[in-house]
């Protein structure tokens, strides 16, 4: 049976610019999409190349860590949003499958959403270039400008609980890809998924909160 | 022999396990987190720092013993002493309350967490550490702020956003500080650093243009928890600045340091002062009443000088006062009101709310500094030292509290309005649906609000022993 290492090893391949294109792909259907299953599984493939990324900086045991801290996180979400979405196919009974159609339409949020990532990955590549990061290399300084950007434009975009948390965990995942190769510290990189995790159970508890006085659509 | 710093953060943690599991029997709760709360207050206080204490069962206490901590340094130094001091007894006064306005809410366990974490946030060396558990206590008073049966609390999640959006100023300028250490002829790091600062701290404090969740914390959150973000957890984090400052000496020693952190609080005065009086909700009002006063105390930073310091000890001893009653009378005429706080819908609610309208007036009146009220204590020396250095500043800052006072004066109008005709003036009860209890809560409150007015030599001291920590100012 192969080790982690192994399993690595294998991939390492991937641990360049094809992890930077998956991370603007995951993070850019995190800005456009509001299905929450995709929102989910994007920001779970997110962390996995985001931890392939790491562990090209620190050792491979921290960075899985840090990628089963995330994986966690989307479990967590996963459950409050699958909870959420059948307290509110309960109460609208039949409408859920048109609106479930609803949300493949291009809507003209959609739009907006696309036209501003696209913008902000144009502004990412062009600060990727003109200031790039210390003591980290040019694609995971273009990674940690595109998570950075798209994680603050998700959180301007929208007041929903789930939005913002998917925008304020892809900011931290954009620090803390950066910050590991200048603080490789186990304390820091512990106190830093401590605030990962509570950000993800503060948000799941809000967006409860608004499940709860059935307002359970708006942020989905 | 048991290390107190580690006492000061395992304490608060389990009574606030505790304080969960008895959370449905109220008073038993709330018994619990105020004597917590007061015991460590006093401990902090009474226990000396250099010798050990003996307990029972032949056990001892070193309050002043440093502690290692996963390889982290605790230090419980004198000035941190009184900040945590001021951190305990701030929350046992909020817990009173909370016994009567916000009975089984979260706010008491999370609050005894969030004790615990921002205690360690004040021992904790080195201060990225303290950067990061400020974070995780945003994060935790998310739990605090969200009402029990109500929409998610924007205040709460802006709250969080901006804590975490200054996280990384605050860690990476430790990095570039070590750098610095290092190559000391590249002075572009410390340009980097100071901007990494400001921005950090400006949102940490709620500094325009990062100010907006601070009115959000009382428009739709627990008032009495966004009492306890604004006084404790904004305390936590004024005395982690003056830490940086005191660590970093070349940032106030910087020439633009004192215009900077002027002109920040200017411009929170400015703009908290324009858009207090305009605003149609009483949570509103409360926040930006709050940002005028954090303004106030920026200004007396930027004084850079022992007399600015000693007054911005004095305002963090005495903001809890004035931002915790102003909470108070927010959380009970939103009770009344059904959860809505627009003016228009509260006229006359004064005569059957008279405890929560008095705290929201006298709390109103500390906030903007009116004569005998607490915050009066710390205005008027700021007034009269920036009269002669900076009188345009002095004069903004009149103005804003005149015009948070006219805010105050016209929710006051709109509470005591009775209706016009004769008829209509029956259906204004006599007897007040607040309790006595609830009333003597407030009354005790109140009575310390005007105590600390007309005796302000009862806090001085304590400002003056916290100043004595720092050195960073120009003497």
């Amino acid at each position: 049976m192969p080790t982690l290492g192994d399993i690595v090893t294998r991939l390492s391949f991937l641990a360049a610019m094809p992890a930077v294109a998956a991370i603007f792909i995951t993070t850019s259907l995190l800005v456009v999409s509001r299905e929450w299953r995709l929102n989910v599984f994007a920001l779970a493939v997110q962390y996995f190349f985001v931890v392939l990324l790491m562990t090209r900086l620190i050792r491979l045991e921290v960075a899985a860590v840090k990628g089963l801290i995330g994986w966690m996180i989307c479990m967590v979400f996963y459950m409050t949003e699958r909870r959420a979405s059948e307290l509110a196919s309960y109460a609208d009974g039949g409408a859920e499958s048109i609106s479930r159609w609803r949300r493949w339409v291009m809507s003209a949020r959609a739009a907006f959403c696309l036209l501003s990532m696209l913008l902000v990955a144009v502004a990412a590549n062009t600060a990727a270039l003109r200031f790039p990061l210390p003591e980290v290399s040019s694609d995971i300084t273009l990674a940690c400008y595109v998570m950075a950007g798209l994680g603050l434009l998700l959180i301007g975009l929208s007041e929903a609980p789930m939005q913002v948390g998917f925008g304020l965990l892809t900011f931290l995942s954009a620090f803390d890809l950066f910050y590991v190769a200048l603080e490789p510290s186990l304390a820091v990189a512990g106190l830093l998924g401590a605030v990962s995790f509570l950000i993800a159970l503060a948000v799941a508890y809000l967006r409860a909160s608004q499940v709860a006085v059935g307002d359970g659509e708006s942020s989905a | 022999m048991i290390a107190g710093p580690i006492l000061l953060l395992v304490i608060p943690l389990a009574m606030a396990g505790i304080v969960y599991l008895v959370l449905r029997w109220e008073t038993l709760a709330a018994l619990l987190a105020i004597g917590t709360a007061m015991a460590l207050g006093f401990a902090i206080i009474l226990l000396p720092l250099d010798q050990p204490v003996h307990v029972w069962g032949g056990q001892q206490i070193a309050l002043g013993e440093t502690v290692s901590f996963f390889g982290r340094e605790l230090i419980l130094d004198p000035s941190d002493r009184v900040a945590m001091a001021l951190f305990f007894f701030t929350s046992a006064i909020l817990f009173a309350l909370a016994w009567r306005i916000a009975p089984r809410s979260l706010f008491l366990p999370v609050g005894l967490g969030l004790l615990s974490l921002l205690s360690g946030a004040l021992l904790i060396r080195p201060l990225i550490y303290a950067a990061l558990l400020l974070v995780i206590a945003a994060a935790l008073s998310v739990f605090a702020l969200q009402p029990a049966e109500g929409r998610p609390t924007r205040g709460g999640m802006r709250y969080l956003t901006f804590a975490t959006l200054a996280l990384p100023g605050l860690l990476v300028t430790h990095w570039l500080m070590d750098r610095y250490a290092l190559t000391p002829d590249d002075t572009s790091l410390l340009g980097i650093s100071a901007v990494l600062l400001t921005i950090s701290f400006a949102s940490l404090l709620g500094v325009v243009p990062f100010h907006t969740w601070v009115p959000a914390i009382f428009s739709d959150g627990v008032p009495l928890a966004g009492a306890f973000v604004l006084t404790v957890g904004n305390g936590a984090v004024w005395f982690l600045l003056l830490d940086f400052l005191e660590m970093y000496s070349w940032l106030s020693a910087h020439p633009e340091f004192d215009s900077l952190i002027l002109m920040a609080g200017t411009g929170l005065v400015i703009v908290g002062g324009l858009l207090a009086p305009a605003q149609r909700r009483v949570g509103s009002l409360v926040g930006y009443a709050a940002l005028v006063d954090t303004g106030a105390m920026l200004i007396a930073l930027g004084l850079n000088s022992k007399v600015g310091l000693t007054l911005l000890f004095l305002a963090l001893l005495v903001r809890p006062v004035g931002v915790a009653l102003m909470a108070v009378g927010l959380s009970g005429l939103r009770t009344c009101c059904g959860d809505d706080d627009r003016w228009d819908g509260m006229r006359g609610v004064g005569w059957q709310m008279p405890w929560s309208t008095t705290a929201l007036l006298f709390g109103g009146l500390s906030v903007a500094g009116f004569p005998v009220s607490a915050g009066f204590v710390w205005r008027w020396s700021l007034y009269r030292t920036l009269v002669s250095s900076h009188p345009g500043t002095a004069v903004c800052l009149l103005l804003a509290s005149i015009a948070v006072l006219g805010g105050v004066w016209h929710g006051l109008f709109v509470l005591l309005e009775r209706p016009h005709s004769q008829k209509n003036r029956s259906v204004i009860p006599l007897v007040t649906t607040e309790g006595w209890v609830k009333g003597g809560v407030i009354l005790v409150v109140v009575l310390i609000c005007i105590g600390l007015g007309l005796f302000p030599q009862l806090v001085a001291p304590w400002a003056s022993r916290l100043t004595d920590g720092y050195t960073f100012f120009v003497p």
